[in-house]
């Protein structure tokens, strides 16, 4: 093809098309077809549909969605805010000058980089009723006198997929701040030191600042992946006991691919993607004011 | 006049240190606390796993469990070789990981390059949906791909696994190239534009040359991601066709007992690709990262 003759905007759509129309085929048109099933009486297996207009929207606000809201609000507050805490400690520690910090970044960055699933296997054997290793050492230690169900409870099931998700994200979050306090001149600390200012004081006044954007950024992105994570949950608990630990991602698999409800777990999807559209519309203003 | 600027320079320059040395040796020492207890937390479950993989089985379901090995086996690794189930995961894996990296990478090069080095109508508002995109819920985009691959009877196929894996990977390669192809100036394809060059040998012989490594990069993240994913490649396949989480899942849990030193010497080695590409993509990390979402 001759493409001498084009202008740069067409040529540039050109080079576009092999991607936007993988992009329409896999991403929109998918995505557009749930939130038009969510009006349909639809199975998984058996082909047809009938229209139900809001019904499977009124079953769903009348019955799963607002413990699924509130699982999913749970874990994600949780699994966000307890990793960028142990993130930013961490991150702080790496920058304040001690020895051999690039060698403990790298170290740390281990449990973010082995794959997901090995992440709940491993977790799901230190939390073993009989034999886990949890058990084991706070038996040990004295802090509890008889083996602890911990997945088999419903509070200490969700703090146990909290804690998992913990461990695969603090690096991440280690490493995005670290970068962010490694941009920060040194001048600044030095003259508030002249000026008299402490270390909290200095912290406060102009680490904090100077952190605002990228921990807000962070905490944004953690926050949008955590409202819809589904391997640790579903191999550590697989939302139990009891729907405990059941999330949209769970609750929408499970209605999908165990109920067979096409309709029902569109329609679940669907209110749970309107959630996650502000947070992205979030994201998205966030992102455009920090490259203009 | 000069002395006494000179001294006053010196003295509140003392004062800075004397102010500083009480200071940073508290801040050290609150360092060192923080690395070692999110050490302990971090470390811990790594080092569990590893021991539980060259523990003996009757040690390992003892209690409570000895935390430092007095027994060390290679039984478990030995099982896995001799697998033959494992072992096909192992190849679908490494054939579906690898062509997903391959098409990601050329297929989001020419997107890329369309966003770093034109502008044009409509530019924006596509590279904020190519972002957005990866944010949509996986599991809900599942259903539909169930349905959509159903209808075209590519379920169960490998091509069902890499189209679905290509969800994430392209947005997050396209991302990353963008970033890469910002680096490349713009004065070179202009010079060759001059020289009489068409815009697609400039692509071809100056650009992607040019940023080979970073196509590298992309392409290593690709393959992690796919070679990391479950829901997908639990739910699109056939059990001949799946990868080694799902297929982990399948051979290991949900049974009477499971051989949890077996499965952690399966988790060990599927770990061991992905910690060695992350070796080499320590210094494109950060930027992978914020170019938009590696984990999900």
């Amino acid at each position: 093809m001759n493409t001498r003759k084009l202008s740069d905007g067409q040529f540039a759509w050109l080079l576009m098309i092999p991607g936007l129309a993988l992009f329409l085929a896999i991403i929109a048109y998918p995505l557009a077809s749930a939130l038009v099933t969510g009006f349909f009486e639809q199975s998984l297996v058996r082909p047809g549909r009938a229209f139900a207009g809001l019904s499977n929207f009124a079953d769903v606000l009348g019955g799963d969605f607002w413990p699924v809201l509130r699982n999913t609000l749970v874990f994600t507050i949780g699994a966000t805010l307890i990793p960028f805490v142990i993130g930013y400690a961490l991150a702080l520690a790496l920058n304040s000058g001690i020895r051999g910090s690039g060698f403990l970044r790298g170290l740390f960055l281990f449990p973010w980089v082995i794959p997901g699933v090995v992440v709940s296997f491993l977790w799901l054997w230190i939390f073993n009723a009989n034999y886990g290793v949890l058990n084991g050492v706070l038996m040990e230690l004295g802090f509890i006198e008889t083996t602890v169900s911990w997945l088999g409870q419903p509070v200490t099931a969700m703090i146990a997929v909290i804690v998992t998700k913990t461990w695969a994200s603090f690096p991440w979050m280690m490493v995005m701040l670290l970068a962010g306090l490694q941009t920060m001149p040194k001048e600044l600390h030095e003259a508030a030191s002249v000026d008299g200012a402490g270390a909290v004081r200095r912290f406060r006044s102009v680490t904090l600042p100077h952190m605002k954007g990228i921990a807000g950024i962070v905490l944004l992105l953690e926050f949008i992946w955590n409202f819809q994570h589904f391997d640790t949950i579903y191999v550590l608990t697989g939302g139990g006991p009891a729907g405990a630990t059941k999330t949209f991602a769970v609750a929408v698999y499970d209605t999908a691919f165990k109920g067979f409800d096409l309709g029902h777990a569109t329609a679940l999807g669907g209110l749970w993607m309107l959630l996650l559209l502000v947070l992205v519309a979030f994201y998205l203003r966030r992102e455009t004011k920090e490259r203009s | 006049m000069t002395a006494t600027l000179t001294r006053t320079a010196t003295v509140s320059r003392r004062q800075v240190k004397a102010r500083r040395r009480p200071d940073q040796v508290r801040s050290r020492l609150a360092a060192w606390i923080a690395v070692v207890l999110i050490g302990l937390f971090g470390m811990l479950p790594v080092y569990w796993l590893v021991a539980t993989a060259f523990t003996p089985d009757d040690r390992a379901f003892s209690f409570p469990p000895s935390l430092f090995p007095t027994e060390i086996t290679f039984d478990h690794f030995a099982n896995l070789a001799e697998n033959e189930q494992l072992f096909g995961y192992l190849v679908n894996s490494v054939i579906v990981s690898v062509v997903t990296a391959v098409l990601s990478v050329v297929i989001s090069a020419y997107m890329a390059y369309a966003f770093s080095k034109f502008r044009y109508r409509g530019r924006k508002s596509l590279m904020h949906l190519v972002l957005a995109s990866q944010m949509f819920p996986q599991a809900l985009l599942l259903v539909t791909l169930y349905a959509v691959f159903s209808a075209s009877g590519l379920l169960g196929s490998y091509t069902a696994l890499i189209l679905s894996f290509t969800t994430f990977t392209l947005p997050l390669c396209v991302w990353m190239l963008k970033g890469i192809f910002d680096t490349v100036p713009s004065s070179l394809m202009e010079a060759a534009a001059i020289d009489g060059a068409s815009r697609l040998r400039t692509l071809h012989q100056i650009a992607l040359p040019l940023a080979a490594p970073g196509l590298v990069a992309a392409g290593l993240f690709a393959f992690v991601r796919a070679w990391n994913d479950f829901v997908f490649a639990l739910t699109l396949t056939d059990p001949d066709r799946q990868t080694l989480p799902p297929g982990l899942v399948h051979t290991y849990l949900g049974e009477f007992q499971t051989a949890w030193p077996d499965l952690m010497a399966a988790s060990f080695v599927v770990s061991l690709p992905v910690i060695a590409a992350f070796m080499f993509l320590q210094r494109y990390l950060v930027g992978g990262l914020t170019a938009g979402a590696v984990k999900g």
